[in-house]
């Protein structure tokens, strides 16, 4: 027998207590967990974002009222029905983005450089429930958005043909097939329904834009339009500054700047919330504390016992100290576990729309901290337990 | 073996002053078994605890084996009670959470790293309670209990035993059956001390020394126990 199972018997025949005292570790721990899981998440998604659209602009008319959002980045608002910016415009914003590409580059010839989608947006009612309609050019909308995958059927292929965002398809139990009336008169044919973004794209149905613009009779007219440069190097800012300066009546926007501030805002929350979390951890220390010093307390006799039978301060000492690792083990598998549930539950709360994922790489860092707070807080009631006297323990009872 | 010179022990001071142990010397034999009796609040179990290191005396000696132990430090009496001295005291003291077998085993897992469980099972048959071995004190009776206690006395082969009425808790049947163990015990060898109400203890030890407000005031020599 060695005095790792003495301790570990005892922890045993006190189990309820032990996992009392464990319960300060796992608030602690839970809390921290979650927190950077959300952090984690919360940050991840703006990368991805700037990974996907960074090489992006959006433009949109100057004047604007409602939301429009690229993926979950709000890009500011718009006033669907009344301003436009006129197709005319779409050769002069190709020279003057092609145009800055090609000098930051260092490009010679008159190719065609970036992928110009322009794009127009009718709310419409489809069985009954209003929808946004997105009137786009498909090949160039499909090569801004070249994630896009269908779940079920083909990309639009013909005038007539559209697709619909997967939360769209299910609210209006859409199939590929199946036939929707345009404003009355235009008939058209589902041809597919996208896989599920995470973005505003799941709740649209995606029209070409001659079809949206004849049914609606806004020929000329789009709502917004978004360009991809060719690559995450080329000088987005000062294709939208340029554009911004030579077009009246638009608002050209770099992604990276709305990323950039959002960013920024993401990591305040962030620094914010581990500010709650190392708080919460303290608490989960005095807790423990706590817990520990009524252990101490309830085991006087048993500390006697062993202190005559031959234990020395340090044995003593080392039996608490062996009993704040069980209860920081336990403490930190059931931190990790409740700190994942605690990001799923408020991580889409504080950053609307994440999605958390557990992340296994949390586990030795949820042992560890478990393990410190259990250990630290244990520290004082064991001193008390080493100085407790053999006769004083007896005569306490 | 055991030598007490000129012990005192007063608690408190000024008008709260009271001397438990007054001046008291006494020494004890190898192979010794001496009772201590005597009116409670005479000090006899103030004298119990300055031997066994638990309390401290106000001025004297305590020798054991030739070697001082009244002023060792708290640190360097842990290696007296690993193997010098073991106490049996009245309420027996086992860990609640251990079995007989390894209540008995508990001392030797302080001073090394693992027990020798065959002496323990040969301890705890030498004690009667073979069959017993791995209930926990909370399934054993009082008698048994005690038991279980002076196998883990004798588990380190102290030089002296310190009991501390160890038949205090118990009906006259199964106080009898511990007496006959001590008995039994210092018959091995065993050099006892015992604290104790009991006239029948004290008719089976060799030596009876008689307190009284913290002085001896007789000792007496069993015929045909000394």
């Amino acid at each position: 027998m060695k005095l790792n199972q003495i301790v570990l018997k005892d922890i045993l025949r006190r189990k309820r207590r032990v996992l009392y005292a464990a319960l300060g570790v796992v608030i602690g721990t839970m809390t921290v967990v979650g927190v950077l899981t959300i952090a984690y998440a919360g940050e991840n998604r703006i990368y991805g974002q700037i990974e996907k659209y960074g090489a992006n602009l959006t433009i949109i008319p100057d004047i604007n009222s409602i939301d429009t959002k690229l993926g979950n980045l709000s890009l500011g608002t718009l006033t669907v029905g009344e301003n436009y910016i006129s197709e005319a415009n779409l050769p002069k914003i190709r020279d003057i983005a092609d145009g800055e590409i090609r000098k930051a580059l260092d490009i010679n010839d008159n190719l065609p450089i970036a992928t110009i989608a322009p794009r127009l947006y009718v709310n419409a009612p489809v069985r009954g429930i209003t929808v946004i309609i997105s009137g786009v050019l498909p090949e160039d909308e499909l090569a801004i958005k070249n994630w896009w995958q269908m779940s079920a059927g083909k990309y639009i292929a013909a005038d007539n043909e559209a697709i619909v965002g997967a939360m769209t398809a299910q609210v209006l139990k859409l199939k590929v097939g199946d036939e929707i009336p345009l404003n009355g008169s235009t008939k058209l044919v589902i041809a597919g329904i996208l896989d599920e973004t995470g973005s505003s794209d799941d709740y649209q149905v995606v029209v070409p834009l001659i079809t949206l613009q004849k049914a609606f009779g806004k020929e000329g007219l789009i709502s917004s339009i978004d360009i991809r440069a060719l690559c995450n190097a080329c000088p987005v800012e000062i294709i939208a500054t340029a554009l911004n300066q030579n077009i009246p009546g638009i608002k050209a926007i770099a992604v990276k700047q709305i990323a950039n501030s959002e960013m920024d805002l993401v990591t305040k929350v962030n620094r914010l919330m581990i500010s709650l979390a190392g708080i919460t951890l303290i608490i989960g220390v005095f807790g423990v504390v706590n817990t520990m010093m009524s252990s101490v307390h309830e085991r006087t006799r048993d500390i006697g016992i062993m202190r005559a039978v031959g234990a020395s301060r340090r044995q003593i000492m080392q039996v608490f100290m062996l009993e704040a690792l069980v209860i920081g083990v336990i403490g930190g598998v059931l931190g990790y576990f409740t700190g994942t549930l605690l990001a799923y539950g408020i991580g889409p709360v504080i950053f609307e729309g994440v999605s958390i994922r557990a992340l296994p790489q949390f586990i030795p860092l949820s042992l560890g901290i478990a393990v410190a707070v259990a250990a630290v807080a244990t520290v004082y009631p064991a001193i008390h337990a080493t100085r407790i006297k053999i006769a004083e323990a007896f005569r306490s009872l | 073996m055991l030598e007490i010179k000129n012990a005192s022990k007063i608690y408190g001071d000024g008008a709260a002053k009271v001397t438990a142990l007054d001046n008291v010397s006494l020494e004890v034999e190898k192979g010794g078994f001496v009772s201590i009796m005597g009116p409670s609040g005479s000090g006899k179990s103030t004298l119990l605890n300055i031997i066994g290191g638990l309390e401290r005396l106000t001025s004297g000696e305590i020798i054991l084996n030739g070697e001082r132990i009244d002023n060792l430090t708290e640190d360097a009496f842990v290696a007296i009670r690993r193997g010098k001295i073991a106490y049996v005291f009245q309420q027996y003291h086992l860990l609640q959470s251990l079995t007989a077998l390894e209540n008995v085993l508990l001392p030797l897992v302080f001073y090394s790293a693992n027990g020798k469980t065959e002496k323990a099972m040969e301890l705890l048959k030498r004690v009667g309670l073979e069959k017993r071995v791995n209930h926990k004190p909370n399934e054993l009776s009082g008698g048994e209990q005690q038991r279980v206690a002076i196998a883990r006395a004798l588990v380190t082969a102290p030089s002296l035993i310190l009991a501390d009425e160890p038949t205090g808790n118990m009906d006259k049947k199964t106080g009898e059956e511990i007496i006959r163990l001590f008995e039994e015990l210092n018959r091995d060898g065993h050099t006892i001390i015992v604290v104790t109400h009991n006239p029948e203890v004290a008719r089976i030890t060799r030596e009876v020394v008689s307190l009284q407000d913290g002085r001896i005031v007789s000792r007496t020599k069993n015929v045909g126990k000394g």
